[in-house]
């Protein structure tokens, strides 16, 4: 076998493995899709008909958030795969997998596929069961289907930048309780300052000038491009948000591939 | 003279964690083929030692050579490992565990699965291939780590404390494996500090002490360098304890092993030695007979310190 195929074939091992043990646990499966789900309906129902959101098109919040729940479903879903390099490594498993004949490198990659496949399907999973909702009006403004593959690489691109940044944290924090504690501390308040709960566009300058700089805002500004946007006055448009979510996706996922695993 | 091929060379091995050296320029060679053991207590370099030549920890000074060639990903197609503590996915099945480690060694199809069914058939693991690993005794997951090294065929497999916990019928079976193993022309090189198993199945002893070796040779070699007696003192109820304090403290006396009411003692002279014994407290003791020197007595000898440490060391 040569080395792309059996280093192919090693990815797709490490890929299998983790999506089996993801399918297999029944809880993180349901929490981490429910949760979304449910704030979409609660939150996104509340404030529509409670606050009467009128600077949003027709008024319609629940539409509004369908892309920011995207991005917090494969946040979540991010978080939870990263806490299974902690798992492999206190079973020893890790271990294991690093004197089969591949470098730390591709270990690592293989081992962050899972998340990231886990983490875009449950993200389109949450856009295809939203969009079942006759409430829920999306305006796919670049055509259904080109619309859809904006959204599809949008979430790839993103679940690579959160694996790369959980890979990172994970470099320097040694258990899972802290790792759990700075990935809400860190992911929770990029979140909520992403554009994902409120538009960007009619807030004071101080606060769009944090959103400019989180990461999760071009990603949350190119879903809501393409799902729910009719035009682009108000967002930051999508040069700025591919350029930005493309480059810091390969160079966090890069910067994050290419620790020690081992830790020491 | 023609030399044997080795499966294991290093040289000037220096391996440091911060401060303190774990690797103290350690040179040792084991032969293709051979059993070689490495002794030593807890914290004397030996895992250490074998993850270098696994290839996941890389020296700071000094050579390693495995199987001829300098440490690589490509190498470790032919290295088998099996780690200290249990290293399994409670989760995954025996023949999923099997077929990851197959796939990640670039095996697949057909093949992997035959090679997977012999394995488990070999092992005696057949009935249990559907069953979660977090099912199986700790017996049993040795055996599955065992096979699983074995899977890809490897030419050199490495062994950190393989008998560790386990029970004595589990014991004897992993290393009726291990002899198989042996018989098929795999080198084998283990970490212990189990002086039976390393008398017993060695052919080749390295003693290892504070990250250095200390001594290298068949175990035989080793006791008849001994330049000491060894006693086994059978001492009446609850004078063992009271008698190895007071013996510890006399001229010319080596290591002391409780086991119950006996001590196995090393002496540099059991002729000077049993007269003061008596003198001393010999109303504790019923019987006094000389003993065969063990592996654990050369150590000592020759590392001037215990292989176990006592637990007041310990904590």
């Amino acid at each position: 076998m040569s080395g792309t195929a059996m280093t192919l074939t090693a990815w797709g091992a490490l890929f299998g493995r983790d999506l089996r043990a993801f399918l297999r646990s029944r809880s993180q499966l349901s929490s981490s899709l429910l949760f979304p789900l449910m704030l979409l309906a609660i939150l996104g129902i509340g404030v529509s008909d409670g606050l009467d959101p009128s600077r949003l098109e027709d008024g319609d919040y629940t539409t509004f958030l369908v892309p920011g729940i995207m991005a917090m479903a494969a946040l979540f879903s991010s978080t939870f795969s990263s806490a299974s390099f902690y798992q492999d490594r206190d079973s020893g498993m890790l271990k294991v997998f690093l004197v089969s004949p591949h470098s730390p490198a591709v270990i690592l990659l293989g081992k962050s596929m899972g998340g990231i496949a886990i983490g875009s399907a449950q993200a389109l999973a949450v856009l295809a069961i939203a969009s079942a909702f006759p409430a829920i009006d999306l305006e796919y403004q670049y055509g259904v289907l080109p619309s859809l593959l904006l959204a599809l690489l949008t979430i790839a691109g993103l679940n690579v930048l959160l694996s790369g940044t959980a890979q990172l944290l994970a470099s320097r924090i040694r258990t899972m309780q802290g790792f759990h504690l700075v990935m809400n501390l860190v992911f929770f308040p990029l979140l909520f300052f992403s554009g994902a709960f409120f538009p960007l566009g009619d807030l004071p300058a101080w606060l769009r000038g944090i959103a400019l700089a989180n990461p999760l805002s071009y990603a949350v500004d190119l879903l809501q491009l393409a799902l729910y946007a009719d035009g682009g006055d108000g967002y930051i448009g999508l040069g700025p948000d591919l350029a930005v979510l493309g480059g810091l996706a390969v160079a966090l996922f890069a910067l994050g591939a290419r620790r020690n695993p081992m830790m020491e | 003279m023609a030399t044997s091929p080795s499966a294991v060379d290093v040289s000037g091995l220096v391996v440091s964690y911060g401060e303190r050296r774990a690797l103290d320029g350690v040179t040792l060679s084991v032969p293709v083929a051979s059993a070689f053991g490495l002794l030593g207590p807890n914290g004397s370099g030996k895992s250490t030692l074998l993850s270098v030549v696994a290839g996941l920890r890389t020296a700071q000074e000094g050579a390693v050579r495995v199987l001829g060639e300098v440490p690589s990903p490509e190498l470790r197609r032919r290295v088998g490992v099996v780690f200290q503590e249990s290293c399994l996915d409670p989760l995954m099945t025996l023949r999923e565990t099997l077929s990851l480690h197959g796939r990640l060694f670039g095996m697949g199809g057909e093949a992997l699965r035959r090679r997977i069914d012999s394995l488990l058939a070999r092992f005696g693991l057949g009935e249990r291939a559907g069953d979660t690993v977090g099912t199986l005794s700790g017996g049993l997951r040795r055996r599955l780590e065992l096979a699983r090294a074995l899977l890809p065929e490897p030419a050199l497999l490495l062994l950190d404390e393989p008998s560790t916990g386990l029970d004595p019928d589990s014991r004897r079976a992993l290393w009726e494996h291990l002899h198989e193993v042996r018989a098929g022309g795999v080198t084998l090189l283990f970490a212990t500090n189990d002086v039976t198993e390393a008398e017993r199945e060695c052919d080749t002893v390295a003693f290892l002490h504070q990250g250095r070796l200390v001594a290298q040779g068949e175990p035989a070699e080793l006791k008849a360098g001994l330049k000491r007696d060894a006693v086994l003192l059978e001492c009446n109820d609850g004078r063992a304890a009271t008698l190895s304090r007071e013996i510890a403290g006399w001229p010319g006396v080596g290591q002391i092993t409780p086991a119950g009411a006996t001590l196995h003692v090393t002496v540099d002279d059991v002729s000077a030695f049993v007269p003061r014994l008596f003198q001393a407290g010999g109303d504790g003791i019923r019987a006094i007979r000389m003993e065969p020197s063990t592996l654990e007595d050369a150590y000592f000898d020759i590392a001037g310190a215990p292989l176990h440490r006592s637990e007041e060391e310990i904590s």
